[in-house]
């Protein structure tokens, strides 16, 4: 066995925006979590338990967002998550009908409908629909480390000209996360990874210890880290920051030649809501009519062709064993040359969205558990670790201010700041003024007034996502991201005259209360 | 992980008017030539408050709406639902049912359930709009990329009364609004010359990494008696820093230090004791891969995949 040189520190970033309609099941926007649950969630926690039950020490770190861990916390969504398995099972059993005909096709129903009812099973009677639980569950025996993120993935760098906006969102991040975990955060995915100095002071405050960062907010830190982005830096706040490693993040993510684009894997977007005829597949579709994807996909990416091949489970894994293979090797070989180099041992840090594994990328969960039974078994120079223990391990860090920066695309704030979203930007910050206004002139607010105030910071809250400002600069679902913008400034303004007025519509406040029913103990003082 | 869309990668540095959002609203203030001034101008300015003279380029692109000026319209515009709508996850239903009528506040209707009689329950009918304008006098600036800038404004309607109190009526005929942009950390200045169509802009600025701030001011078109001035201030912004964009690799560093965030003990080690800067060649060509990486393969790459962060775009 090799002796250890090295560390690979993975973490995914679990997060969906928060989307609850009780008012309507016309919301296609909530098939995102339902979607997300059977695809990532379950997986993901399915591979962990293998990992544990076959005795594969690991370590793995997951951001859970608060708006996600609201979601899968709300009785509403999980009633509506199994109406949705359902749904899908009853559409599964149909297929295995359908395709009676065509053998291969014929295998892959029937693994569709095997897999929504083993969700529908493991949903309900393995984790009693507490899916933060079941991830609480690995963090509690230690081998996965659950961080926090802004309350509601606001964005710091064009928040932060109201400094009270985003000590909120981590306040109420920090918040959200010891109701349902029950100890404080070590650690904070900043939402988007949009670092700016200013937040430092707050991160602090709440005793967060370290974020993760885009490369370049570590390269081009200042000073200039010594030993770039293989081990973290300190600000001069007291800040750990740890920086993506710009080559395995490569052979992950690329889309042109990173492991999800194999031939093998499951072709996203060929899906019967698109093929198949229109008569059967209505009642699985947009309430509207519209053709939606519904989850069940027949080929593989066979290749730059229109002509695509069945999807074959078996080649699919074998593919997916190799780059694990793959993966092992790069990184025993990436470690190796480091660590001639440097005084301690290098960290490799390798973050992507959770929901790239297994949503995006099928097969995206059998790898990873593949992968770190290769690094458990096999013959390799580095260990698996958390941020937190390698702060542990090694808390001598120099001492830089991290580059302002985020992972969107170009490294700055383009994606969330660009003429198809900037006419948001005013309302944000007039409502996070205004917010801190209330919170200044009604300091001892109770009863109903206190329950306006407290709901006006989670409209706030709600509208500062930015999901929003993402899906308008993608150009899919615009309309529903507009509306929920107006939607959100809208009832925060309507809150805010009324509170300043003391006309305070109890029924609007009943009404809204349950619809943005987000964060159950927020208190409003924090914007004060 | 944002992707790179086509839209943001034909993104040029531009300037538009953000009068209206709702499309519908869109539709009904397009009386007038649509985009009349799209084209790009460049603008060469060279005046300069302070310091040295600079050059910038501002690349306008102003959607000419029939509202000329902000005060027109009522403060908070908001639509009033009037029938009851369905719920719907598009904007476009909703807004066929509203009837347009101004407010300050949002309004919400009521319906009762006529389906359920005995049914007390209120049906809350939303609708909202953003407010045109907060009428206030304000700038704001923040960093879109080190070296571009974004910056909104607005000016209240008292504002507007006392500058034409006390410069007569037609104030804001006879000058001319520009940015002045101050460059702390270099102690530079220069101007921008933007018009009255505008509420927001796009502003290239040659360093990075630098303390910025901006003035909102006008200059009068020509002197007058009353307006016997060359500058009028307005307003001014925040401060921000704009994000560096490079490896400092700073040649007089002596020591590096650290910190044992255990402890808080600081120790400092000259630079050339640590084995990663010993071996200097090698260092550096880490660091050049890294920026090879990022200048000269197409960056686009490392982002393109179809997984963002936010949201779920399942039905891409």
């Amino acid at each position: 066995m090799q002796q250890k040189k090295g560390y690979v520190s993975f973490v995914l970033h679990a997060h969906l925006p928060f989307i609850h309609h009780p008012e309507s099941d016309n919301y296609l926007e909530e098939s995102w979590l339902y979607e997300a649950i059977s695809e990532t969630y379950i997986p993901l926690l399915t591979n962990f338990q293998k990992l544990v039950d076959e005795g594969v020490k690991f370590r793995i770190t997951m951001s859970m967002t608060p708006p996600l861990l609201s979601m899968l916390d709300n009785k509403l969504l999980q009633k509506k998550y199994m109406r949705y398995l359902r749904r899908q099972i009853e559409l599964s059993k149909k297929e295995i009908t359908r395709t009676a005909g065509d053998e291969r096709l014929n295998k892959l129903s029937h693994y569709y409908f095997d897999r929504y009812s083993n969700d529908l099973h493991l949903f309900k009677d393995v984790y009693k629909c507490n899916l933060i639980e079941a991830f609480k569950h690995f963090q509690d025996i230690g081998v996965l480390e659950i961080i926090t993120c802004g309350a509601t993935h606001g964005y710091f760098p064009i928040l932060y000209v109201n400094e009270k906006t985003i000590k909120a969102q981590i306040a109420v991040g920090v918040q959200t996360y010891e109701r349902y975990f029950g100890r404080k955060p070590r650690g904070i995915w900043l939402p988007e990874c949009g670092y700016v100095p200013e937040a430092d002071k707050y991160l602090k405050e709440f005793g967060i210890e370290y974020v993760i960062t885009e490369t370049h907010g570590i390269l081009y830190a200042d000073p200039t880290p010594v030993y770039g982005t293989f081990a973290p830096i300190v600000s001069p706040e007291g800040v750990v920051a740890f920086g993506r490693d710009i080559e395995s993040s490569r052979q992950v993510w690329s889309s042109i030649n990173g492991y999800p684009g194999d031939f093998n894997y499951r072709e996203f977007y060929r899906d019967i809501g698109y093929d198949a005829d229109y008569d059967y597949i209505k009642p699985y579709i947009a309430h509207n009519g519209v053709r939606v994807h519904t989850g069940i996909k027949y080929y593989r990416i066979t290749g730059k062709t229109e002509f695509k091949d069945y999807y074959n489970i078996q080649w699919a894994k074998d593919s997916a064993e190799r780059q694990a293979g793959h993966f092992l090797d790069c990184r025993n070989a990436q470690i190796e040359n480091l660590s001639q180099y440097m005084d301690q041992p290098p960290i490799i840090l390798c973050p992507y969205d959770a929901e790239l594994y297994g949503h995006w990328w099928y097969e995206g969960p059998y790898w990873l558990y593949i992968l770190f039974k290769k690094i458990y078994y096999d013959d390799c120079n580095f260990e698996l670790i958390t941020p937190s223990e390698y702060i542990d391990k090694f808390p001598n860090i120099q001492v830089a201010s991290p580059c302002r920066s985020s992972w969107g695309a170009n490294g700055y704030s383009e994606v969330w700041l660009n003429q198809t979203n900037d006419y948001v930007h005013r309302h944000l910050h007039v409502a996070g003024d205004r917010m801190c206004e209330l919170a200044w002139l009604y300091p001892e607010a109770k009863g109903i007034k206190k329950k306006a105030l407290n709901q006006a910071a989670r409209e706030l809250l709600l509208a500062q996502s930015s999901d929003w400002l993402f899906i308008i600069t993608n150009g899919t679902m615009v309309d529903y991201a507009k509306k929920r913008i107006k939607d959100h400034i809208g009832r925060f303004t309507k809150l805010y005259y009324q509170i300043k007025n003391d006309e305070i519509d109890e029924d609007f406040l009943k009404d809204i209360s349950k619809k943005d029913c987000v964060f159950p103990d927020i208190d409003y003082h924090i914007y004060g | 992980m944002p992707r790179k869309t086509k839209e943001q990668k034909e993104l040029e540095i531009e300037k538009k008017v953000n009068e209206k959002t709702d499309k519908t609203e869109k539709k009904s203030t397009s009386t007038t030539p649509k985009k009349a001034s799209q084209k790009k101008s460049t603008k060469t300015v060279a005046k300069t408050s302070t310091g040295k003279k600079r050059t910038a380029t501002a690349k306008a692109t102003t959607k000419a709406t029939s509202k000329k000026t902000v005060t027109e319209k009522p403060v908070e515009e908001t639509k009033k639902v009037t029938k009851k709508s369905t719920s719907t996850s598009t904007t476009k239903k909703a807004s066929k049912t509203a009837t347009k009528k101004p407010s300050s506040t949002a309004k919400t209707a009521r319906k009762k359930k006529v389906s359920n009689p005995k049914d007390k329950k209120i049906d809350i009918v939303e609708y909202y709009d953003l407010p045109y304008r907060y009428n206030q006098t304000v700038v704001k600036l923040l960093a879109q990329t080190p070296k571009t800038l974004f910056i909104y404004w607005d000016i209240s309607d008292d504002d507007r009364e006392k500058y034409k109190e006390q410069y007569g009526e037609d104030f804001f005929e006879t000058t001319r609004p520009v940015l002045i942009v101050h460059n702390d950390s270099l102690n530079y200045s220069f101007e921008v010359e933007i018009n009255d169509f505008a509420n927001s802009w796009y502003l290239h600025v040659s360093d990075s990494k630098c303390d910025y701030r901006i003035e909102l001011g006008r200059r009068p078109i020509q002197k007058t008696e009353k307006l016997n001035t060359d500058y009028i201030y307005i307003s001014a912004s925040n401060e921000i820093e704009s994000p560096n964009d490079r490896i400092l690799f700073n040649k007089e560093q002596k020591m590096v230090y650290f910190r044992n965030v255990k402890t808080g003990e600081q120790t400092s080690k000259p630079i050339n004791t640590l084995s990663f800067i010993r071996n200097m060649g090698k260092i550096y060509n880490i660091y050049d891969i890294y920026k090879a990486i990022y200048q000269d393969e197409n960056i686009e790459e490392l982002y393109d995949l179809s997984n963002p962060s936010s949201g779920n775009p399942s039905s891409r």
